[in-house]
């Protein structure tokens, strides 16, 4: 009896869970669009162009929207601004670089900058000043040398 | 046995706070018999924390589905081991498990320092079961993992639990999370001694000597349970996508970054005596993004697949970090006195520059992934709207990033301790650099016309000609001196430094690493509906469905595709991809079939079968190049760093450079 139930729940589940189309077109015109927006599916961090999950609710409708609103002569720029009117800057791959979102592009550029001027900073502080050398201890100078000569004993 | 579980959760979390007080206390009021009964309840609250993780484990394989966490987190019909993996499975489990790994570190530092460094020890142990003590706050009180299912007054039990979720029944989740743990727990050690370093107010090094066999065991644990990670995403999502720039993907990698920056930084600090405040912050940072990265995947405050569900204890992380990291601040502040530089640099064309450089950029790296996950919440909070800040953003920022570090690697080698020379510059840069060039070279000639893909291409090049020069000009010497040959001269020679040519084999990892990522720049995908008996194509191997089979165990459901491959009309394998359906979540998984070769990986998903009455496989196929350097990479990084850690057999002893005063050039030395 449980090998006919679980039989049924394997042809009622693979139907259930495994049935699905290959309608998730991608052409290169597609794909040109498709990088551009954001994948909202709420399991990716991915783009409508590049989401793999198959019948993804939002990345195969998405594809499909594109291709019609290029075949009735849409330009790149009107679709990705219709799919920004329907689901507002998310629906952007990555933040626009206008307003505040420009900030996410500046600040890691000016995290270097800083970081650089940083660098700067410490090599100025830090570094020995031209024209003059260390004066020479007579006693650490034999430290050095004994130290040097059982080093190379060890390494002969 | 739930009983005992909370009793020993509860009772650890007032020896925490005992532990604490009596630690402080009694090196503050000059006890030690104090400090030491703090430090000797370190055990009891390991073998408390142990016993209740014990319960845990026989709850969930003994299937006490009176248990609320065993009810959710497992089932009878599964396997043994993924029954143990259900500890960390959900909230609860997973902060008890990150309590007793911390548990565990605690009582291990405590033993190996019993007779020594007799100041810290009491605050190293304070802040240690500190950090504890807010964990054990959050088992004891808010996600306790013994609370029972419960119907008014009695206690019931369900039939079977929900089981683990399906994806996380493989073999790499098995280990990847306890792995991860045992990273960023083991951050909290060297921190704990940076901190307790800074409240005696030592001046030297010795919280770096002590722990830096600890920063790079736990350095080698983080980066086996990112990559580990990386490799069960592979594996199982069914798309071949290793790293999505998910959020808590990012959590794991932050406290990464900062780690190697300071195990780069800190050997400035114990050759040169310089960069003592940078390592505190360093190591400080790489502590505080690691329990930055716990609250991510608990608070619920971004979205990720990864995160467990919402729960109140956001609020008490933020907390935690921001006492935490006031407090840091303060110590590092007020004890800058002690933490001055003892060197100056001699020159801007030197190693420590380099290290400068090193830093900068992979702390750039690190803020950049940091600043891409929480922007899309201060995008929301300052303008109202909510941005997304996916993988093309994270690409586009971090690859001229990770591309310039990975000159850095190759240039660090060449570069002279003190000062380099041009000339010598000239001479260390020349071969190298025409190794690079001849790759970008050729890969132009046959048509690659990929800048970042040719550049990391030429890059790597570079670096491996830099470490090849340094093992062989090494090898070549001892090989001289000794007679042996160059194989057992260049083992030799990496025998006498371990920590230095250790340190070259894990920048041969990290060139593996950047290898296998390129190789996403020239990846095919296809998705085809085929009928048994059909074939179709891609890249150069022909796919034939020859079967599609069916079953089912107690666990799940499954359906498979049997498929032919064949290169140049001759069939070099059979791939078996399969699709399973879990019964208790009833939940479908991908168990993909993948050919893995050096050169390529040709990967299978069996997706499906139309809904149109054609009664067609899905397959979804695609060719990944060069992606199995990533796993071999990570193995290349493992060595190293195991070899960084043999004790060297010639122990040098480099004595720092003084500086003892200044003179005028020409001017006569006064003795």
């Amino acid at each position: 009896m449980n090998r006919y139930l679980n039989k049924l729940l394997l042809v009622l589940l693979t139907g259930l869970c495994l049935a699905q189309t290959t309608s998730d077109m991608l052409t290169p015109a597609i794909r040109g669009v498709g990088d551009r927006l954001a994948c909202l599916c709420g399991s990716c961090k991915n783009t409508v162009a590049t989401c793999q999950m198959l019948g993804c609710h939002y990345s195969a409708p998405g594809r499909e929207r594109i291709a019609k609103m290029q075949s009735a002569g849409s330009s790149d720029d009107a679709i990705v601004a219709d799919f920004v009117q329907r689901e507002g800057k998310k629906a952007l791959a990555v933040p626009p670089t206008e307003g505040f979102p420009l900030l996410s592009w500046v600040m890691p550029f000016a995290f270097i900058g800083v970081g650089l001027w940083l660098i700067y900073w410490f090599v100025g502080r830090y570094r020995r000043p031209a024209g003059f050398t260390p004066r020479i201890d007579q006693a650490a100078l034999d430290r050095y040398h004994s130290q040097i000569e059982k080093e190379l004993t060890r390494l002969e | 046995m739930e009983n005992l579980g909370a009793i020993a959760i509860l009772l650890a979390f007032c020896l925490s706070i005992y532990s604490v007080f009596a630690s402080i206390t009694g090196v503050r009021t000059n006890r030690p018999v104090l400090a030491l009964s703090g430090q000797r309840a370190v055990y009891s609250i390991w073998f408390l924390l142990t016993t209740a993780s014990a319960l845990l484990v026989y709850a969930l394989i003994a299937g006490d589905f009176r248990l609320a966490y065993v009810a959710k987190h497992s089932n009878r019909a599964m396997p043994t081991t993924y029954k143990f993996a259900a500890w960390w499975g959900g909230m609860e489990g997973s902060l008890l498990l990150w309590s007793w790994i911390l548990s565990s570190y605690s009582a291990v530092v405590v033993f190996t320092n019993r007779k020594k460094l007799r100041d810290m020890m009491p605050y190293v142990t304070g802040i240690l079961m500190t950090v504890l003590c807010f964990f054990l706050i959050l088992i004891t009180f808010i996600e306790n993992p013994f609370q029972v299912l419960a119907v008014g007054k009695g206690i019931t039990e369900v039939p079977d639990g929900n089981g683990l979720n399906p994806l996380l029944q493989y073999w790499t989740m098995a280990i990847h999370p306890p792995t991860l743990y045992m990273g960023y727990v083991g951050f909290v050690v060297p921190f704990a001694f940076a901190m307790a370093s800074l409240i005696t107010k030592q001046p030297g090094d010795a919280w770096i000597h002590t722990t830096r066999r600890w920063t790079l065991i736990t350095w080698g644990f983080q980066s086996s349970g990112v990559l580990l990670g990386a490799g069960w995403a592979y594996a199982v999502l069914g798309w071949g996508g290793y790293w999505g720039w998910d959020p808590v993907e990012n959590a794991s990698l932050l406290p990464w970054i900062t780690a190697t920056a300071f195990l780069h930084s800190v050997m400035m600090q114990e050759k040169k005596g310089m960069m003592k405040v940078w390592n505190m912050v360093l190591i400080a940072a790489t502590f505080f993004l690691c329990i930055f990265g716990t609250f991510l995947t608990r608070s619920g405050i971004v979205g990720s697949v990864h995160a467990f569900a919402q729960s109140p204890i956001g609020k008490y992380f933020v907390v935690f970090l921001a006492v935490g990291i006031a407090g840091t601040v303060y110590l590092i502040l007020d004890r800058l006195e002690y933490l001055k530089s003892e060197a100056q640099l001699e020159s801007v064309i030197s190693r420590e520059s380099s290290f400068l450089f090193n830093n900068l950029i992979l702390l750039a790296s690190c803020f950049a992934v940091l600043w891409g996950t929480i922007f899309p919440v201060i995008s929301e909070a300052v303008t109202g709207e909510k941005i997304s800040v996916d993988a093309p953003f994270y690409n586009r920022v971090n690859v001229p990033i990770g591309l310039f570090l990975l000159f850095l690697t190759g240039v660090g080698p060449l570069i002279a301790w003190r000062r380099s020379s041009l000339e010598s510059l000239k001479r260390a840069f020349f071969w190298p650099s025409v190794a690079g060039l001849v790759v970008i070279a050729a890969l132009l000639i046959s048509g690659v016309r990929h800048f970042y893909a040719s550049m990391s291409l030429g890059l790597c090049m570079f670096v491996t000609a830099t470490v090849a020069i340094e093992f062989f000009k090494g090898g070549r010497a001892i090989a001289a001196k000794s007679g042996q040959n160059l194989i057992a001269a260049m083992l030799e020679l990496t025998h006498r430094n371990t920590r230095r040519y250790g340190g070259y084999i894990v920048h041969m990892g990290i060139v593996l690493l950047f290898l296998g990522f390129t190789g996403a720049a020239f990846n095919k995908d296809a998705t085809n509906d085929v009928k048994t008996g059909d074939a179709f194509h891609i890249g150069r191997y022909e796919l034939k469905i020859r079967d599609l089979l069916d079953g089912d165990n107690e666990n799940y459901s499954w359906r498979k595709a049997v498929v032919d491959v064949s290169v140049g009309g001759s069939v070099i394998g059979t791939m078996e991809p399969e699709q399973r359906v879990y019964k208790a979540s009833r939940q479908p998984t991908s168990e993909v079939a993948i050919r893995r070769r050096l050169h390529e990986d040709l990967y299978l998903n069996f997706a499906g079968v139309t809904n149109d009455g054609r009664n067609m496989a899905i397959i979804q196929s695609y060719v990944f190049p060069l992606v199995t350097w990533i796993w071999v990479g990570f193995y290349v990084l493992l060595a190293g760093t195991l070899i960084c850690l043999v004790p060297p057999k010639v122990k040098m002893q480099y004595l720092r450079t003084e500086t003892v005063g200044y003179v005028k050039q020409n001017e006569p030395v006064s003795q």
